[in-house]
């Protein structure tokens, strides 16, 4: 017999497969490590939802500390 | 207690230009001054800011990592505050020297070593107009598949509408090419019709996709 309810088929672009296991790239993020965070910014400037990222909680908090210790520096721009 | 420090600093390219032992005094004698070790300390790079700072275009970084005493640290800090040629800083409690640290500071260390004068502050450089391809692929391989998945299906929508536009028009083509021959039956309009036979299977693709 069939089930009774369906399981709803995930409607998120979040990926189901995490990178490692704390949901992280495979490589540290560090804020002298321009080439890697600018892949995690829009062409203007701004950064990346979680959502797009597909970063637990605990990674987009490192990101978001990587990319702004960058734009303190003047190695990223605030805008644009 | 001391502990161990990774700090990033902008120096002014005037100071650089004079010297770069004097430039990098700036830093070292601060840590030193309050009875910080320093560990390593090297030129970083050289680049064009982000935005202006102080009405500079352009700095040197100078990447150290030193030991220092917790309550010496603000002290410090508050001599490169003071410090006109310190543009900016940024120091961070690390818990080790990355190894590749010692052979970079050791190599700038060395006799042969010169520091490259800095360009002049409204130098730009040259913006290669025309990526290579290794280096776009590999950019897209890193980004994260989210992103890649979303940048991914826009287009492909995209691509799906230009197509079923292309096959009406194709279509509307052929229709008048088989009214025309119709008789001859020529090996142009069988070619004609394999090609909207294909335009229909890829019409029938975004279809799928919408229904899912």
């Amino acid at each position: 017999m069939a089930p009774k309810f369906k399981k709803k088929k995930r409607k998120t672009g979040r990926p189901l497969i995490k990178l490692c296991s704390r949901g992280c790239a495979d490589r540290p993020l560090d804020y002298k490590d321009l080439e890697h965070l600018e892949t995690y910014l829009t062409p203007q400037g701004q950064i990346l939802s979680r959502r797009r990222t597909g970063y637990s909680a605990k990674c987009q908090r490192d990101l978001k500390r990587a990319i702004k210790r960058a734009r303190h520096m003047a190695l990223m721009p605030f805008v644009g | 207690m001391t502990n161990l420090y990774e700090g990033m600093y902008l120096v002014d390219n005037d100071v650089v230009r004079e010297d770069w032992t004097k430039a990098k005094a700036l830093v070292t004698g601060a840590v030193e001054k309050h009875g910080g070790k320093v560990i390593t300390a090297r030129r970083w790079d050289e680049r064009r800011l982000a935005y202006r700072i102080s009405g500079k275009r352009r700095a040197t970084y100078l990447l150290s990592y030193f030991e220092i005493e917790k309550d010496a640290l603000p002290l410090m800090t508050r001599d490169l505050e003071l410090n006109e040629h310190v543009l900016r800083y940024l120091q961070l409690a690390v818990d080790k020297v990355p190894e590749t640290e010692f052979e970079l500071t050791e190599a700038e260390g060395a006799a042969d070593f010169t520091v490259p004068a800095p360009p002049g502050d409204d130098y730009v450089e040259e913006e290669v107009a025309v990526q290579p391809e290794e280096t776009r692929g590999s950019a897209a391989k890193e980004r994260p598949p989210a992103t890649a998945e979303g940048e991914a299906q826009a287009p492909a929508s995209a691509k799906g509408e230009g197509a079923t536009e292309a096959a009406a028009t194709e279509t509307v083509a052929t229709e008048a090419v088989e009214a025309q021959t119709a008789e001859t039956q020529t090996a142009e309009t069988q070619t004609t019709e394999a090609q909207t036979a294909e335009t229909q299977t890829t019409e029938g693709e975004p279809v799928a996709a919408q229904e899912d």
